[in-house]
């Protein structure tokens, strides 16, 4: 007999729909987890990286000599020392390991050196001498295009039109906006770090935090011209990515030194370094155009963007796909004209951020929802609720919404949430908080409404699936289940909801998650909200295999059973390159906010006092990693809003520090009402939707509509300063 | 970092024997060391002054004293700084973060340098870190630099919060050498940049900040800080300013004002204390003085904002010490 999923559930404690502890919380929350910064191996020596400078400049030579000398100093390494392909890169091989003749961004490495302590090694790099004939940088993205080529190819990383309709239909109330969003950081706490350890037949272990292995694994193999069984990958601990991991940063560099010098290399970035050794969220330029009639009602939207991948290309055809396709927001549009550009510049890389384009386009089309509102004297709300998309709703590239999309509902549900009492007495809940600025004197609160639209997984065809190998064996009387992936932890709670799909699925209660490395197959990316979905889809698949074997025993003597599987979503197809047409995108997920915001009109000061969100998750797996996954992104959205950027000038990071660049503290957040819908998508795994971005996309908006309903100002761009507010 | 040689001192006399050119003394470190990892500072010795006797928080002769290597929290928790001049206190609380203050020294504070980003890069030019290089700041991202007492040489601010507060209250600071001791104001121990940014203040090479002396003000009990920042905690200011005022019978009888954020130094408004005495204890009156505030303020691309701010700040500042709100 073989029992269904349903009726085993019972049996067991702790699986889907629960919220089990996860067993890195109380570790992290003690200071005793163990990161990738952690690890050590006695023999091992540390690496360096010498960076350039400049953020444009040739490379007139690079002078070794003076650092081999150092003591201590195992190897000095630069190009030449690549014995593979010196181009990595997640969609085009642009980037060197080390660079050639050319450096495109400040920080830029050069050159490794490996030796027997972190400070040998620092001290070493500075007797490098590199000779540089600097060169004027290209810093603006709209009109990079046009400038220097920094790259073969020209400086346009990829255009992507949207045609649909009618492109020039006229409308009874025409609202237009140029929206800027500056560059935002992932700041994850843990900086790049990893240990590479050289076998003796010229193989390499790489022990490592990142989001990917096997891309990880496939770009080093080529890096290091080796064939890709011979580079092994073992996830480390990682301390946090919203992206920012899916890049390769030190990766290779460790692989060489350690093949190159045969001992264990460890290279750990300081926080000034990471600011270097990471993409960040694209800054971006958007230009927009609604017309709608007299009722509210959209007839269409036309907008330019620019989005600037800095100087390498990353994953930006991906982030301007989103940015065009989820371009008008999750609203119905008939008519709808899209431009999307990604250009190359010589400022830092960017690439994957949590919401990756839809966040840069979600700021400005909710800006213009806003400003459409108040052109037709209606509610916020209403003119949303008036647009809202909805299951069966056609996307501006023709995709069929096949799934919930309760956009109306979630309006109405943060709209109806009551309102926090009256401005506080209690200065620590007032802008400037602690500051002691105001007692209420100048304080305006206000309201602002966000929603938004998140493409959830890979899209545009891309052949995207997960491996899974569940393993059942008797321990101590009992049955116990082992699950292998290479799908990376990330902080998200992969490892739980993994454990959380297998008591379900066997209603087995032991269940051990084994290390996520290369020796199972591909478990893809811990990105576009997809982990869930994809790798907890094949694991159980793997599970229903393991089922049927187990045939409803409860002693399996001294059986094995031991079944591997991939798991693919549906298929989704490229868009076409003139008319951005196509069912580009695998499923949507939809996000609203509520701000209430108290701001200090004299002195410029916000202060959040509510964020309350509604989001469908098609089913919570896990309760309270939902809740957990909407406060961090709402969180994140709030530091774009109002302090997060790194800003650059002539291409050079001004504020690379954690004391220069701002992120929210506890004082900043306020505590947040969430409601969580499950309206289940048939399409998905236990119906699920992706969770982890589509918070992102709407608090930002939110939060700058409550500003604006308060000051009066435009505020066309964020993140919003205090000199942003006081009108000086 | 720099290779340098390492000493702890156990005695004043003992630290001083060691100090010399190419020195400095240790105490939080949490300005020094920060500076030596960005090879901003490359002592060849530096002198770990912690055990030294220049501790105690007291009353004497009318004026409290703080020894230079009182915990920057430390100071801030004493009960006689809260009750007899909490603006010293108050401006503690709002610098850097828990963990900071429970190193950082009051000493050290003064002697805390600028956060000028090109001042902290060492590949770029900067005339307070190399002289004649050069300020890349007048032209480049200046939004946190100052608009007073500024020159051509260099725009940065000081960023010390509780020395705002010690330069409204007159501090002094007593300064020890092999020669002995001397006394100065605190505001005149800073120094405006002119063209020598890279000279700070008028401490002698080797010579040691051994304590902090603050007359005591018997109405400063009603006194405050307040403090503009782009967060509510763990940042610098943007504008900040401290106050004390004496109302009786709703008139200002005397008033002590200093800003920070916005001045090369820790800057007192003496201008506006002066339009404010014998004034109606309101808004208007604060207002109306706040104005000279920024007399000779020379703003850059980025930072016009805080010659307002900073009226504004001072307003509240005001509205808060003669509890008028
Ligand atoms: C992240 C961060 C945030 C901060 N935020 C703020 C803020 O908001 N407000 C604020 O006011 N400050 C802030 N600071 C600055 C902080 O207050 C100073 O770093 C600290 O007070 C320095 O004290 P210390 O004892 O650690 O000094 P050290 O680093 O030990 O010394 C600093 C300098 O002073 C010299 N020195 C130390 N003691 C003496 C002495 N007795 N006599 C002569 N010279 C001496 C040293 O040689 C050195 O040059 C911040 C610092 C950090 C790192
Ligand atoms: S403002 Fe002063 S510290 Fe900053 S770069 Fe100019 S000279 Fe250097």
């Amino acid at each position: 007999m073989t029992l269904t999923p349903a009726e085993l559930t019972s049996a067991v404690s702790g699986g889907i729909g629960t919220s089990p502890q996860r067993p890195d919380g109380n570790l992290k929350v003690r200071g005793e987890f163990a990161y990738a910064s952690d690890l050590w191996h006695e023999d091992m020596i540390w690496g360096a990286t010498l960076r350039s400078p400049h953020p444009y400049a040739r490379i007139t030579s690079v002078d070794i000599t003076e650092a081999l000398k150092v003591p201590g100093v195992y190897a000095v390494l630069t190009a030449d020392d690549v014995p593979g392909r010196n181009l990595y890169g997640l969609e085009h091989k642009d980037q060197p390991v080390l660079a050639v003749d050319v450096v495109r961004y400040q920080g830029e490495p050069i050159a490794l050196v490996g030796a027997d302590h972190p400070e040998t090694a620092l001290r070493a790099m500075k007797k490098i001498v590199v000779t540089y004939e600097v060169l004027e940088p290209v810093v603006d993205m709209e009109t990079a295009v046009d400038d220097t080529p920094l790259h073969p190819g020209g400086n346009l990383v990829r255009h992507v039109p949207i045609r649909r309709g009618s492109q020039d239909v006229t409308a009874e109330v025409v609202v237009t906006g140029r929206y800027e969003v500056g560059m935002q950081d992932q700041a994850f706490l843990g900086p790049e770090s990893g240990l590479a350890v050289p076998a003796s037949d010229g193989s390499v272990d790489l022990y490592i935090a990142t989001q990917w292995l096997h891309v990880d694994r496939d770009q080093i193999a080529a890096a290091l011209g080796l064939p890709q069984e011979q580079v092994r990958l073992t996830l480390s601990g990682v301390g946090g990515a919203f992206g920012g991991r899916e890049d390769l940063s030190m990766q290779v560099h460790a692989c060489l030194l350690a093949l190159h010098t045969g001992k264990p290399v460890k290279m750990v970035y300081n926080r000034e370094e990471s600011f270097y050794g990471h993409v960040h969220r694209h800054p971006a330029v958007l230009y927009y155009e609604h017309g709608a009639d007299h009722t509210g009602k959209l007839v269409y939207v036309r907008t330019r963007m620019y989005l600037d991948g800095g100087a390498y290309a990353s994953s930006t055809p991906a982030v301007v796909a989103n940015a065009a396709t989820l371009g008008v927001g999750p609203y119905e549009v008939d008519n709808v004209t899209v431009d999307a550009y990604g250009v190359y510049t010589n400022n830092p890389p960017c690439g994957a951020m949590r919401g990756f384009g839809a966040v840069q386009a979600g700021f400005a089309y909710e800006s213009q929802m806003d400003k459409l509102a108040e052109a037709l004297g209606m509610s916020p709300v209403d003119v949303r609720v008036r647009n809202a998309m909805t299951e069966g709703s056609v996307m501006p590239t023709g995709q069929v919404v096949d799934s919930a999309a309760p956009v109306a509902q979630l309006l109405k549900l943060v709209q109806d949430k009551p309102l926090p009492a009256g401005t506080s007495s209690d200065i620590r809940e007032l802008p400037g908080g602690v500051s002691n600025t105001t007692h209420g004197e100048g304080v305006v609160r206000r309201v602002g409404y966000a929603v938004g639209i998140k493409n959830i997984c890979f899209s545009e065809g891309y052949d995207d699936y997960s491996t899974a190998r569940v393993r059942v064996s008797m321990v101590n009387g009992s049955l116990s289940a082992a699950v292998h992936t290479a799908a990376c932890e990330v902080g998200q709670g992969l490892v739980t909801i993994m454990q959380q799909i297998v008591r379900t699925e066997l209603g087995i209660e032991r269940v051990t998650v084994l290390p996520m490395d290369t020796t199972i197959g591909n478990g893809g990316s811990t990105s576009a909200s997809r982990q869930t979905y994809v790798t907890g889809g094949a694991v159980k698949a793997a599970c229903a295999l393991v089922r049927d074997k187990l045939a409803g025993r409860t002693d399996i003597g001294d059986e094995v059973i031991d079944e591997t599987t991939e798991w693919r979503h549906r298929a989704t197809e490229a868009i076409d390159p003139v008319t951005g047409q196509g069912n580009a995108h695998v499923q949507y997920g939809f996000a609203a906010h509520r701000a209430v915001v108290d701001v200090d009109v004299d002195l410029g000061l916000v202060r959040v006092v509510a964020l309350d969100c509604a989001q469908d998750v098609g089913k919570a797996l896990n309760p309270q990693a939902v809740v957990g996954q909407i406060q961090g992104g709402s969180a994140q959205g709030l530091g774009l809003a109002v302090m997060e950027e790194i800003q650059t000038s002539g291409g050079k990071v001004r504020n690379p520090s954690f004391t220069d660049y701002l992120i929210p503290t506890v004082l900043d957040m306020p505590p947040m009402s969430i409601d969580v819908l499950e309206l289940a998508d048939p399409h998905a795994p236990y119906g699920i939707r992706g969770v982890g971005e589509p918070p992102t996309i709407s608090s930002t908006p939110a939060i700058v509509a409550a500003i604006r309903a308060a000051t009066g100002l435009a505020l066309t761009r964020v993140p919003v300063r205090p000199e942003h507010l006081t009108g000086t | 970092m720099h290779a340098f040689d390492y000493a702890a001192a156990s005695t004043v006399r003992g630290a001083l024997d060691l100090a010399g050119p190419g020195s400095a003394f240790l105490a939080g470190g949490t300005t020094l060391v920060d500076l030596m990892k960005l090879d901003v500072l490359t002592p060849d010795r530096v002198i770990d002054v912690n055990a030294l006797p220049l501790k105690g928080i007291r009353l004497h002769d009318g004026a409290l004293r703080i020894g230079a290597l009182e915990r920057m929290s430390d100071v801030a928790a004493h009960p006689v700084v809260r009750s007899v001049h909490p603006v010293i206190s108050k401006a503690l609380l709002l610098s850097a973060s828990g963990q900071v203050r429970n190193m950082a020294s009051i000493g050290g504070n003064l002697m805390q340098r600028t956060r000028c980003d090109y001042f902290r890069d060492v590949t770029s030019a900067c005339n307070k870190r190399r002289p004649g290089s050069g300020c890349p700041a007048l032209t480049g991202v200046n939004r946190n630099h100052a608009v007073l007492g500024t020159s051509d040489s260099c725009v940065a601010t000081h960023a010390s919060d509780v020395a705002v507060a010690f330069v409204a209250l007159d501090a002094q600071v007593v300064l020890r050498s092999k020669d002995g001791d001397r006394v100065a104001p605190l505001e005149e121990f800073y120094r405006l940049p002119g063209s020598t940014p890279d000279r700070e203040n008028v401490l002698g090479p080797g010579e040691l900040i051994a304590e902090v002396v603050v007359p005591v003000l018997p109405w400063a009990r009603h006194s405050t800080y307040l403090k503009i920042r782009d967060r509510q905690s763990y940042e610098f200011a943007l504008t900040s300013v401290a106050a004390a005022v004496d109302v009786k019978r709703g008139v200002v009888q005397d008033v002590r004002l200093a800003a920070g954020g916005v001045a090369a130094k820790p800057w007192r408004l003496r201008a506006v204390e002066e339009a404010l005495k014998g004034g109606v204890a309101i808004e208007r009156t604060f207002a109306e003085a706040a104005e000279s505030a920024v007399d000779g303020a020379r703003p850059l691309a980025h930072n016009a904002f805080k010659t307002a701010l900073l009226k504004r700040t001072i307003v509240r500042a005001l509205l808060d010490a003669a509890g008028a709100r």
